[in-house]
């Protein structure tokens, strides 16, 4: 049984952490799965809705093989976005999937855990940003996803709209600061 | 100085937050912004909230995304109506 078995089991006795551990391995997994899915739903609100799902149903699957609850989440994933660019596109039928694939994907290579260097690197670049961009990307790490961006707009006294600005200057100097020590954005994907 | 952020920048990064309402029922919604981004726009906020999910993993101690978080919190909720 692999460690994201022993996960799902935790969570199927009821074990939040047991959940948080499992939804830490497989969420990129998950959205890496919907790139196909993109153009036609919002693939945050599937990857969200999904994994509640997963949550509810939880001790009602009876699950087996290798990582039986990846390749079972994948399938509830891509069935909920099939449903809704259905849905949103009047049953007109999509084009045939080219990325799918009955294997799930890898699991990602970095967990666990975290990585200590790369989070003090990232720290230390966020502190570095100019004042407003960082008070904006520390307002949207801190409020995780539970709030929308009006009010943490409004906390820091700015419009959304200069708050969105500063959220787009903030990535761009974060990812020139963690560039210029030689870590790449795109590798962490 | 010249705002180099576009009024596209704005619109994708408006997508990218992990923030999502719910409706009656209690399900996730799509983000209203999404429905006034270009096909290929969507492409590049999918590519974005990835990049973002990373960062945010790399970022936090116990390695979660915000939209783990929010998943999570969620779930926690709920919990307690139970």
């Amino acid at each position: 049984m692999s460690e994201l078995d022993d996960d799902f089991r935790r969570a199927q006795s009821g074990d939040p952490m047991g959940f948080e551990d499992w939804v830490r391995k497989v969420e990129l997994p998950l959205r890496k799965g919907l790139r196909s899915f993109a153009r036609h739903v919002d693939v945050e609100a599937i990857v969200q809705e999904s994994l509640l799902r997963l949550w509810v149903l939880r001790s009602t699957l009876s699950l087996k093989g290798e990582n039986a609850s990846l390749r079972y989440a994948l399938t509830v994933v891509r069935n909920l976005a099939l449903q809704e660019a259905k849905r949103l596109q009047r049953f007109v039928p999509l084009p045939e999937d080219p990325d799918y694939s009955p294997d799930p994907p890898a699991l990602p290579r970095s967990d666990p855990p975290p990585d200590p260097i790369l989070r003090s690197a990232i720290s230390d670049c966020i502190a570095r940003l100019p004042a407003q961009p960082r008070n904006a990307l520390v307002a949207r790490l801190e409020g995780g996803g539970a709030e929308p961006d009006r009010a943490l707009a409004a906390r820091l006294h700015m419009r959304v709209n200069t708050f969105l600005q500063n959220v787009v200057r903030a990535r761009r100097h974060l990812t020139e600061c963690l560039e210029s020590r030689g870590i790449s954005i795109m590798e962490m994907m | 100085m010249a705002n180099p952020e576009s009024g596209r920048d704005i619109l994708i990064e408006r997508v990218a937050t992990a923030f999502r309402e719910r409706d009656a029922e209690g399900r996730v919604v799509a983000s209203p912004a999404w429905w006034d981004l270009a096909p290929e726009d969507r492409e590049v906020t999918f590519d974005l909230q990835l990049l973002s999910r990373c960062l945010e993993r790399a970022a936090d101690p116990k390695g979660l995304s915000t939209t783990a978080r929010a998943v999570l919190a969620r779930v926690k909720e709920v919990g307690r109506l139970e």
